[in-house]
């Protein structure tokens, strides 16, 4: 009786005394974490966030694998809020091939010598459009409309999210500052049409090619915004290459950009279906005269 | 089943419960039921309490983890290692029981955390998560305590994985505030418990020591006790049975006082007459068969003086020798029923001459001590009463002790007579006195001392001799 007393209460505080047994980790004593370099030197490739960064996640790994598997090399996507970084980036070096935006481009070209690498083609053409958006109810017909209203620009470099919208608003005789009564930046073009969609902002000017895109992949999207302007064609934001890139991986790259369409795994076709392109064409610089032209007649854009 | 250990306890339990009084009990059933019910409760709502905050803590530790993981998603894409940190430290600030929180990419590298120079050594292993998990919660064992460390695979794991780990500290403060209060409830419920027993106890023990102080009177002759009807409880019950028992006790006291004056009245009306009797007997023989013997002895003595026949000389002789013998006896008896002399000169006379008469015929010497006797007659009663014990006691000594030797004290002093008969016999136990006449005769000397207020005390052991004391007032 006694003898079972004494397992009874033996048996209770084992029970009490069932902690994790996970071994102790003291909080207080701290190690320096260790920094290693990566020893493959990957290639680095910037996309602009035209779309916000998990879009351009999603988007782009299938492109990014294909690059890796035709280049026999890791390759590290680099994303950053602005087009302006991205510049910086390659200016310094620091990512090899970028997607970047049209006037980026036009800016980058005319200040650092960033080279294009091809364009992408879609609906037979390199070439996009800025459209100006409004919530699905809202009366407004034409940017005219919009004044006092609040506005969503994507980034501050971006052609079809604030040049053109800034073009049109100096057109009316009046600066983003006095005809609006709020802007803000969005730094992605999924986020402005998600802004307008949501009532945030009255209106938003965006890449048509990403509009198209997103209205196509969420529908609901096409019932919240309607389009009430599109502009003449732009040039299509273009691929590039840092300055200082050596010829040989230039080619490579090139020759891989073009190859997509015909890559007989399909997983080209499927890598460009993920970003809404048909295929990758070489262009010229001349393609984007009409932005440069606009650019300079709108003033350099505040970054 | 008995238990055998158990019995000392319990024994040693009853003793301590049987020993205290009926408020120490009541306090401490009192007391015991409070703190058990007090102790019980408390221990019952702090292990739900832990169970529960345990439970929130966990929650909060998966609510904090997958918040943190949405908001560093887009942080983490484009590099902005500082927001990242404003946010873990935001993180950090924000949520009181949050400990630590930090960021590993998709290599296992630890890019933001909120521990400042160095990281803990074994914590990034402590716990992982898959990318296709929601989240993975353990409970990490810290020298901090135990922490529940949450890990969230952020953007399916591709842009890494949010480590939050929140401490139990802010739980157990909780759970002592709530423990600490609920004891302190306990206290103040025992001190009250204690309070209401104190006067539920006075209330109890009152009419309780009442009849205490009531029994004891009604022990000491007092009839007149009558204790209160506090309640109508079973102690109320008990006192009205209480009452009712004085009061018989009373009647039956008057009763048996009634019937002991009745039967002292008619004892004491046997004795007187007894002694009458014997008076009027021992007169009758000495007045009248004395004389008739006497006139007999000198009729014989004359014949042969007469006759100068020796025949008839010598019978007239034996017949005169006859009845000098007769003469002797009737004299003897007529003494043992009532010496005259106890009435004419009194008991110091009667008993020199009852001892001289005594020790001639018993081989028993008696020491006779009178003092005080001269100062004239007591009361005829004490005499005769004194007289007769001293009769009985000598008888007896000389009949059953088998003494030696005897003493008689009388002694008159201060309103009493006292008297003491003492032998060196083989003695006996007073409580089994021996034969009937013997206990009888006891009784009888008892009986003639109670009747005048007095005392009769016999002390004797086998083979210590007997003492006879006895004390009678005569003022």
């Amino acid at each position: 009786m006694r003898a079972c007393v004494v397992l009874l209460i033996a048996f209770l505080l084992s029970a009490c005394a069932g902690a994790p047994a996970a071994p102790a980790i003291r909080l207080s004593q701290l190690e320096p974490l260790l920094t290693q370099s990566a020893r493959v030197i990957p290639l680095r490739v910037a996309v602009a966030a035209v779309i916000s960064p998990r879009g351009t996640v999603e988007s782009y790994r299938p492109l990014l694998d294909y690059l890796s598997r035709r280049l026999s090399r890791p390759v590290e996507l680099v994303q950053r809020r602005t087009y302006a970084e991205v510049n910086d980036l390659l200016e310094r070096g620091e990512v090899d091939v970028a997607f970047v935006c049209t006037s980026a481009y036009v800016a980058g070209h005319d200040q650092f010598g960033m080279e294009l690498l091809a364009a992408p083609q879609v609906n037979g053409a390199a070439v996009y459009h800025s459209v100006l958006i409004v919530p699905a109810g809202s009366a407004a017909r034409s940017m005219a409309d919009l004044r006092d209203k609040v506005f969503a620009f994507t980034d501050p470099m971006s052609t079809s999210g604030r040049m053109y919208p800034t073009w049109l608003v100096q057109q009316l005789g009046a600066t983003p500052d006095t005809f609006f009564a709020r802007t803000f930046f969005t730094y992605s073009h999924d986020d402005a049409i998600r802004a307008v969609a949501e009532g945030l902002a009255d209106g938003a000017a965006v890449d048509s090619l990403v509009y198209d895109f997103a209205i196509r992949r969420d529908p609901a999207l096409r019932d919240k915004t309607r389009v009430i302007h599109q502009s003449p064609p732009f040039g299509i934001p273009p691929v590039v290459v840092r300055p200082d890139a050596r010829p040989q991986l230039k080619a490579e790259l090139q020759q891989a950009l073009l190859d997509l369409s015909d890559d007989p795994h399909g997983a080209g076709k499927a890598a460009l279906q993920a970003i809404g392109v048909e295929r990758f064409i070489l262009i010229e610089d001349s393609a984007y005269d009409s932005v440069r032209d606009m650019l300079n007649r709108a003033g350099a854009p505040a970054p | 089943m008995t238990v055998g250990w158990l019995r000392p306890w319990l024994d040693r339990l009853w003793m301590l419960a049987g020993a205290v009084s009926i408020r120490t009990k009541i306090l401490g059933i009192v007391l015991a039921l409070v703190l058990l019910l007090g102790l019980g409760v408390t221990l019952q709502v702090r292990q739900t309490v832990v169970r529960t905050m345990e439970a929130q803590l966990q929650e909060q530790s998966i609510s904090v983890a997958r918040d943190l993981a949405a908001r560093a998603t887009d942080l983490l894409l484009i590099n902005d290692l500082y927001s990242l940190h404003q946010l873990l430290q935001a993180t950090l600030n924000n949520n009181a029981s949050v400990r630590y929180a930090f960021v590993i990419d998709p290599q296992g590298r630890v890019l933001v955390h909120t521990f400042g120079n160095g990281f803990p050594i074994g914590l990034l292993d402590a716990n992982q998560a898959g990318p296709d998990e929601h989240h993975r919660t353990r409970l990490v064992n810290t020298d901090e305590g135990p922490i529940w460390d949450t890990a969230v695979p952020i953007f399916e794991g591709r842009a890494g994985t949010a480590r939050v780990g929140l401490s139990e500290v802010m739980v157990n403060r909780a759970v002592e505030s709530v423990t600490g209060q609920l004891l302190l409830t306990t206290v103040v419920v025992s001190l009250i418990g204690i309070t209401a027993a104190a006067f539920l106890t006075w209330l109890l023990t009152r009419p309780i020591l009442n009849l205490v102080q009531a029994a004891k009177a009604v022990g000491r002759g007092d009839f007149t006790q009558q204790v209160h009807r506090w309640a109508d409880d079973e102690i109320g019950e008990l006192s009205v049975a209480f009452n009712e028992m004085v009061v018989a006790l009373r009647r039956a006291g008057e009763e048996r006082a009634e019937r002991e004056q009745l039967r002292a009245h008619y004892v004491k009306a046997v004795i007187t007459a007894q002694e009458d009797e014997r008076k009027r007997i021992a007169r009758e023989l000495h007045d009248s068969a004395s004389q008739s013997l006497t006139s007999l002895l000198v009729g014989l003595r004359t014949m042969s003086g007469l006759c100068n026949q020796p025949e008839v000389r010598d019978h007239a002789e034996a017949l005169r020798a006859i009845a000098a013998h007769t003469l002797d006896e009737v004299h003897t008896l007529a003494l043992q029923l009532r010496p005259s002399v106890l009435d004419d000169l009194g008991l110091q006379a009667a008993i020199e001459r009852y001892v001289a008469d005594f020790g001639a015929r018993y081989p028993i010497h008696v020491d006779l001590a009178l003092r005080g006797l001269s100062e004239g007659r007591l009361p005829s009663e004490v005499e005769t009463a004194l007289y007769r014990i001293v009769q009985e006691s000598l008888t007896n000594v000389a009949r059953h002790s088998g003494a030696r030797a005897a003493s008689v004290m009388i002694e008159r002093q201060n309103g009493q007579a006292r008297a003491v008969i003492e032998d060196d016999g083989h003695g006996f136990d007073p409580a089994l006195a021996g034969v009937a006449d013997q206990r009888l005769g006891l009784y009888g000397m008892r009986e003639r001392a109670e009747l005048l207020g007095g005392k009769l005390t016999i002390e004797s052991a086998p083979g210590q001799g007997a003492s006879v004391f006895v004390e009678i007032p005569c003022a």
